[in-house]
């Protein structure tokens, strides 16, 4: 199969994305006092509501609206004062009503937009915008809404393989999830490849942390993402046939399967076939999308509206005051970052995405002071996430170090007033970073000291030059890059303890003079 | 256009009631007369006229607090069920062996 | 007084108090909640084999609810409004310790898991639960005639129907087996049964008694309300009912007491009568002359009689087969075999067993409403019949509030004919007619009830007049129907149930599987 980058060079790629995330923070579920809890046992948070037993009533839990709220003002989304709840008919058995409680063609939140920033590899994916020299570029992803509505029941499906719903013997029904406050976002088709849809799940799932509103665990499902994608030869403007993508539930999962998806739809394309409307399913540990059901005709959902529920007539001063709790976003956080803090603009970008590590970061800024800012960011960004080996979700990881902001602030100043090397650093940064505790402790413990004395650091030096006469003569005719490697014998023969700087200018002094 | 017996098949389909062959022809003529008797919304001038979804008209805004209430005790929720196993709901094969 | 204590072999006669005579007697340690609930099942086991207004007995909360009256009267307590009055509930009310059925086979075998506000309320003022009433499946007919569970009888004539949907509720209190009822009206399904059964119904405005816990038919339109002897006992009820239920988003808080101006008269009220519809075809000569002699009644007693135009209500019967069948179509959804309600056995499919489950657990014309309504939500019409229906809903509820704007009540007949024969089929036309003077006020909201006025001088059975007030101001209706009480010497039950009476038993006319007439659907509601 070609790679991804080739097909985007022929074609077009169109994608949209729907976004679900329960509101995990909320205590009790949208329109029932059932607690929200992950991991209860099954059917334990239930009652006359969410179970659907008929007669019961929903009445709207209040704090979930202040929710919604905050994410489409964090979104650029204008917020819809009046709106309504309607029902939308589909018989399946996680929707205990066999009708799910949602809001109509009026969102609370409707016409925002995200910006997304794309570099490296990610960049590299999109051909047909203009970059910066640095091959990174921005653009600006259009949401058509974000809406209010109830979560479904989870299922299990008994007696066939791998859990999965055909070929299983029968299925069983735990309600705790059903009712639980869902919000949906909806993008305009505006994603061109599928670094940018992982951006922008990126990027939301930031700013809902920020905001509070939910744990958006894409592990655990309370953060969900579902894709449609259409291919076009460049140049065309009609949208192609599109296909929807289901269980991209990790931010790999879902550049991938978009990515599979792509090169599939090609594939078929150019094969003189047809895309079928249908919903694929992303097979984690296949590596390919399989289908899960095809849509001959339109749904029709018979939408109307909820007659046990008043219409929301929401004033400016609520509006207001619901903006007025609005926290620093990720964006806000950037500019800061680099104009206050002076980290780079990539640095800035990736701490401030971060709400867990930004607030780490700026704490230990705060003990160690703005100028040891750079080298704070240097170590969180590049070595804990080394680290911790993390390959998409940096975040979750991130609790388990065990290091302090104090101890950490402590380290970087070890570094700057070069009582240890840059290199010694590092290895302290990771013993904090596994087993927490005081960063002078550790150095001690270590018998770390960092040797910057010229006399003992010239008699290194010249050992190693005398001992490498042949890479001096090289170095001499002009293969300059040899320094590096006389830096490092000399470091490995000073045991890591020798002071860089002061290496580097006896070396200089030696190979020039 | 009255509803022939397939539309009839298709709108059962959705609503989930089986119907018998021989139900269809009759349920389209009892629909189709019904449908029929409708008519008078559809000959009333409803120019500029806004529909009443909710019939308390200036209600708004009635909402709960964020609280937790007591929720049902398990055997007493699975009580009415036809069936059950470990505490969930049961139903047969959703997708039977596709 | 007929209570006599002792050896008498029925110590309270249930068909001759009111409910605050027999919390009075309770007060005067003539009798107990305790004999009051005796009394009452003994009616029921002699009278209701003929009736058949009962589904289910609940004895044991009856005694225990009698058994906290006494223990208060007992203690010395002020005891709480309806105290040991015995009392029953339509069966799409849930209350734990009983079935819910709503008449269907559907949900025959389904125990309620919680219990209506409306009950609740009832049983905390004091009230005695004896029991479920049987009604039209789901509420859906006008003569109880679609119960899974066979019809209910008419107490005045057991060969009549009670009407409907509130069947069970309207004959318990006219055959002297409960002194109130609880019923529920989508389209006149409280009226219209007090009326064929000669007994006081009212429907107060949408959103005065919560609906939390009533298996609901059109959300939109179903009001709960009570059945009773008098207007007094009927204001009581309403007194227990009203007010703000948290777990009912469209109900409302009301301060008002229901009994507070059943004495003041109607002298200087204005009674709006709507010519145009009192004298529509269909309606009977009896209806006419009764509506006309009520008129007068209300002029004798200084009430100001004044002409009032309705437009638009000429379409609430389309506006009413529209939205009330999408409305409990969506609301019939739920009933698919998982978490309750009647499972086809051996489907190895989901979807057969749901399919099959409905197919089987519905009646005929709840099939008819649930597909009806399917088909009108689906897109086109959706936007072709859905959304002008509501809109129509928003001029009838505009011509009600013109002409509210200059008159305090309207009377109009409840039903344009008296109690009709199992079976009688009527024409599609007179059928429609009998809801439209019901369905227009579930359309508009308002609240209505239906007041005995005498006999009928051709078929000599119950007949009543409907009166109406401006939304939320329910207490006008209870004025203007005390007063016209008293212009009439009411036999509040039926002949069998008062002293002297003999029970018969007649074979049921009409049987489950019977065919329901097809494509008129049975007005009331």
């Amino acid at each position: 199969m070609r790679s991804v980058e080739q097909v985007l060079r022929d074609w077009e790629v169109v994608i949209g994305l729907e976004v679900h995330c329960e509101l995990t923070t909320l205590n009790s579920k949208m329109f029932c006092g059932c607690a929200l809890q992950h991991g209860a046992e099954p059917n334990t948070n239930v009652c006359p509501v969410c179970l659907g037993l008929p007669g019961a009533l929903p009445v709207p839990n209040k704090a979930a609206v202040e929710s919604i709220v905050l994410a489409g003002l964090a979104t650029n989304c204008e917020i819809e004062k009046r709106t309504m709840f309607y029902r939308k008919g589909y018989f399946y058995p996680d929707m205990s009503k066999n009708f799910q409680t949602t809001q109509g063609p009026v969102a609370f939140c409707m016409r925002g937009w995200l910006d997304l920033e794309l570099d490296g590899a990610g960049a590299a994916e999109r051909a047909d915008v203009e970059k910066d020299r640095d091959g990174s570029y921005t653009t600006r992803i259009a949401i058509t809404r974000i809406h209010m509505e109830e979560d479904a029941a989870k299922m299990i499906h008994v007696g066939g393989t791998d859990g999965r719903i055909a070929g299983a013997d029968h299925s069983l029904i735990d309600y705790n999830r059903c009712g639980a406050p869902l919000t949906e976002l909806v993008t305009e088709p505006d994603l061109r490849t599928p670094a940018e849809a992982r951006r922008f799940m990126q990027k939301l799932r930031q700013i809902y942390l920020t905001l509070g509103i939910s744990d958006c665990s894409m592990e655990a499902g309370s953060m969900r993402c579902d894709g449609n994608i259409s291919l076009r030869r460049r140049g065309e403007t009609a949208l192609g046939t599109k296909t929807e993508l289901k269980n991209l539930n990790s931010f790999k999962s879902l550049h991938d399967g978009l990515a599979y998806e792509i090169v599939r739809q090609a594939q078929v394309l150019e094969e003189g076939g047809t895309v079928k409307q249908e919903t694929r399913h992303w097979d984690i540990t296949r590596k390919r999308t399989v289908v899960m059901r095809t849509k001959e005709t339109a749904d029709d959902y018979r939408l109307f509206p909820e007659p046990d529920l008043a219409p929301y007539d929401l004033s400016d001063e609520f509006i207001d005051s619901v903006r007025a709790k609005l926290p620093e976003l990720p964006e806000t956080k950037k500019a800061r970052y680099q104009a206050d803090l002076g980290l780079p603009s990539h640095d800035a970008l990736l701490m401030a995405d971060d709400a867990m590590l930004g607030a780490f970061f700026e704490e230990t800024v705060a003990i160690a002071g703005v100028r040891q800012a750079r080298a704070v960011a240097n170590l969180l960004l590049n070595d804990l996430a080394a680290l911790l080996n993390a390959s998409d979700e940096v975040e979750a990881s991130t609790e388990d170090a065990r290091i302090t902001p104090a101890a950490l602030a402590a380290l970087v100043g070890l570094i700057d007033d070069g009582t240890i090397s840059s290199g010694q650093g590092k290895q302290v940064f990771a013993t904090l970073v596994r087993e927490g505790g005081d960063a002078q402790a550790v150095v001690e413990a270590e018998g770390m000291r960092q040797v910057s004395d010229a006399d003992a650091i010239e008699t290194v030096v010249d050992q190693v030059l005398a001992g490498n006469p042949d890479k001096v003569a090289q170095y001499r005719d002009g293969k300059k890059g040899l320094k590096g490697f006389f830096v490092g014998q000399a470091m490995r023969a000073m045991r890591g303890q020798g002071n860089p700087k002061v290496i580097n200018e006896v070396l200089d002094r030696r190979l020039e003079g | 256009m009255p509803l022939s017996e397939s539309d009839v098949r298709a709108i059962a389909d959705y609503a989930r009631i089986a119907l018998t062959d021989e139900q269809v022809p009759q349920m389209a003529v009892d629909l189709n007369s019904i449908i029929d008797s409708l008519d008078p919304i559809r000959r009333i001038d409803l120019e500029g006229v806004e529909p009443t979804f909710h019939p308390i008209g200036d209600l708004s805004n009635v909402l709960r607090e964020d609280m937790i209430a007591p929720s049902l005790d398990r055997d007493f929720a699975l009580s009415d069920a036809g069936a059950v196993e470990d505490g969930q709901f049961l139903v047969p094969s959703i997708m039977g062996d596709e | 007084m007929v209570v006599t204590r002792g050896d008498a072999p029925m110590p309270v006669d249930i068909a001759a108090l009111s409910a605050a005579q027999i919390r009075a007697g309770i007060i005067a340690g003539r009798f107990s909640a305790h004999d009051v609930a005796d009394a009452a099942y003994a009616v029921i086991a002699t009278r209701d084999t003929d009736i058949h207004a009962f589904l289910e007995l609940t004895p044991s909360l009856a005694y225990a609810a009698a058994e906290r009256v006494d223990a208060a009267k007992e203690a010395g307590e002020e005891l709480p409004s309806l105290a040991g009055v015995p009392v029953a509930f339509k069966d799409n009310m849930n209350q734990v310790g009983t079935k819910t059925t709503c008449g269907s086979k559907m949900l025959a075998n389904y125990d309620s898991l919680f219990t209506a506000t409306a009950v609740e309320r009832m049983v905390d003022a004091g009230a005695l639960p004896l029991g479920k009433l049987n009604m039209d499946e789901f509420a859906f007919g006008s003569s109880t005639e679609t119960s899974f569970f066979g019809p209910t009888h008419n107490p005045w004539d057991l060969e009549r129907v009670p009407g409907g949907s509130s069947g069970g509720s309207a004959a318990a209190v006219a055959g002297g087996l409960a002194t109130i009822t609880l019923g529920s009206d989508t389209g006149g399904s409280i009226r219209q049964p007090a009326s064929f059964c000669g007994i006081v119904g009212y429907k107060p405005t949408y959103g005065l008694v919560s609906r939390y816990g009533i298996v609901a038919f059109g959300s939109s339109l179903d009001q709960v309300g009570p059945f009773g002897k008098t207007v007094e006992d009927v204001a009581l009820a309403t007194n227990a009912l009203v007010g703000r239920d948290e777990r009912d988003c469209t109900s409302q808080d009301c301060g008002t007491d229901f009994t507070a101006n059943l004495h003041a008269g109607v002298r200087g009220m204005r009674i709006g009568v709507v010519t145009s519809m009192n004298d529509a075809p269909g309606v009977q000569p009896e209806v006419v002359a009764a509506l006309h002699e009520a008129v007068e009644n209300l002029k004798g007693l200084g009430a100001e009689v004044v002409e009032v135009d309705l437009p638009h209500i000429t379409a609430a019967m389309s506006a009413y087969y529209v939205i009330g069948p999408c409305e409990a179509f969506s609301n019939l959804s739920r009933f698919d075999s998982v978490r309750y309600g009647y499972r086809e056995p051996g489907c190895e499919l989901l979807s057969s067993q749901e399919s099959l489950s409905r197919a089987v657990g519905f009646g005929e014309e709840a099939k008819r409403r649930i597909l009806l309504g399917s088909y009108l939500l689906s897109s086109g019409p959706y936007e072709e019949y859905y959304v002008p229906a509501q809109k129509v809903r928003t001029l009838i509820t505009r011509d009600f509030v013109r002409a509210f704007g200059s008159v305090d009540v309207i009377i109009s007949p409840t039903s344009p004919r008296a109690a009709f024969k199992f079976g009688e089929i009527s024409d599609p036309a007179t059928m429609y007619l009998s809801d439209l003077f019901t369905i227009a006020i579930n359309i508009a909201g308002n609240g209505g009830m239906s007041l005995p006025v005498g006999l009928g001088r051709d078929t000599g059975l119950p007949v009543s007049v409907q009166l109406i007030g401006p939304q939320f101001r329910d207490e006008n209706i209870f004025q203007a129907a005390a007063a016209l009480e008293t212009c009439y010497r009411i036999e509040h039950v039926a002949p069998m149930a008062r002293p002297g009476a003999v029970s018969r038993v007649v074979e049921p006319v009409m049987t489950i599987g019977s065919p329901t007439p097809p494509a008129t659907m049975k007005g009331g509601e």
